[in-house]
């Protein structure tokens, strides 16, 4: 085994180790009940918060986000959670996310470039 | 480039986009954009470690493009654009450190710099650094398919054909 071989291995086992516990780190779900507390979540795209929602005050319901470029997401809201349950991006990676159940990692259109997260309070509607 | 390297070349890029296409039926593992075992980097492992570093770059450029076509997602081409060359860009001079004994450690680094390029794509394009949770998990998975297609391709890399015996 040369040096280079053995410097590759260390890198490679660091890198590994870091992104493992940062894996199980950001894969925790979230602490937030929307049953006991306030819950906001923001909805982005394009760099811009189009909404801001208590999800302890929320109704049950639909609605449509469209794109610039045309396509759409269809957010959903049922019993103080939220996802994306239909879009008519290519991947549909964002509706098999399911609800947004992770501090860190938000629901994701990539295509539409669409987020949505959890936020902190305050804001308006 | 001769007609045996050519056809070799060719034959390959096929292989692979069948392996790429035959894996986009597989349920995903996770529901998280870019987390996939990447059988098709097999071949492009294997092809790092066989033939000229300008014969990888056009083998793997065609199989992206036509790949993209082929799944009929070009919104997706950025990202394993940038994936793929970021990947060929760490690994062609690394194969001249790590020998062929290592492959497998070749390929997971690749394996890393694709995942890197990925990011690197999705932040331009959103303009936000929104995707980079993601990379920890994207790495994570990264390291273990990498390894497995670097397995792989050092199996294949052990069977050379009759004609190759110098």
């Amino acid at each position: 085994m040369t040096k280079g071989v053995k410097i590759c291995l260390a890198a490679v086992g660091v890198i590994f180790a870091v992104s493992l516990v940062l894996t199980v780190k950001f894969l925790s779900p979230t602490g937030r009940d929307a049953s006991k507390e306030d819950v906001w979540v923001e909805v982005v795209q394009d760099n811009k918060v189009i909404c801001r929602l208590n999800l302890a005050d929320e109704s049950d319901r639909t609605f449509r986000v469209t794109a610039p470029d045309g396509g759409y997401n269809d957010i959903t809201i049922s019993e103080g959670k939220i996802c994306v349950s239909d879009a008519d991006c290519p991947d549909h990676t964002c509706v098999k996310n399911g609800y947004l159940r992770y501090d860190y990692l938000p629901v994701i259109c990539l295509p539409h470039k669409l987020v949505i997260r959890f936020c902190e309070g305050g804001g308006s509607k | 480039m001769s007609t045996k390297k050519l056809t070799e070349l060719s034959m390959l890029t096929a292989a692979a986009l069948i392996v790429f296409v035959v894996e986009l039926r597989f349920p995903d593992i996770l529901p998280i954009p870019g987390v996939k075992l990447g059988l098709a980097n097999i071949f492009t492992v294997y092809a790092v470690y066989r033939f000229r570093a300008s014969e990888v770059f056009l083998m793997v450029l065609t199989r992206v493009i036509l790949g993209a076509i082929f799944c009929s997602n070009l919104s997706a081409l950025m990202y394993s654009l940038a994936g793929a060359m970021l990947c060929l860009a760490g690994m062609l001079p690394l194969h001249r450190i790590i020998p062929a004994k290592y492959l497998w450690l070749c390929s997971i680094i690749g394996a890393m710099l694709h995942n890197t390029g990925q990011i690197l794509a999705a932040m331009a394009i959103m303009r936000s650094p929104a995707v980079l949770p993601f990379y920890p998990i994207l790495l994570t998975a990264g390291c273990i398919a990498g390894a497995f297609t670097g397995i792989c391709a050092q199996l294949i890399l052990k069977r050379r054909l009759p004609s190759d015996k110098k």
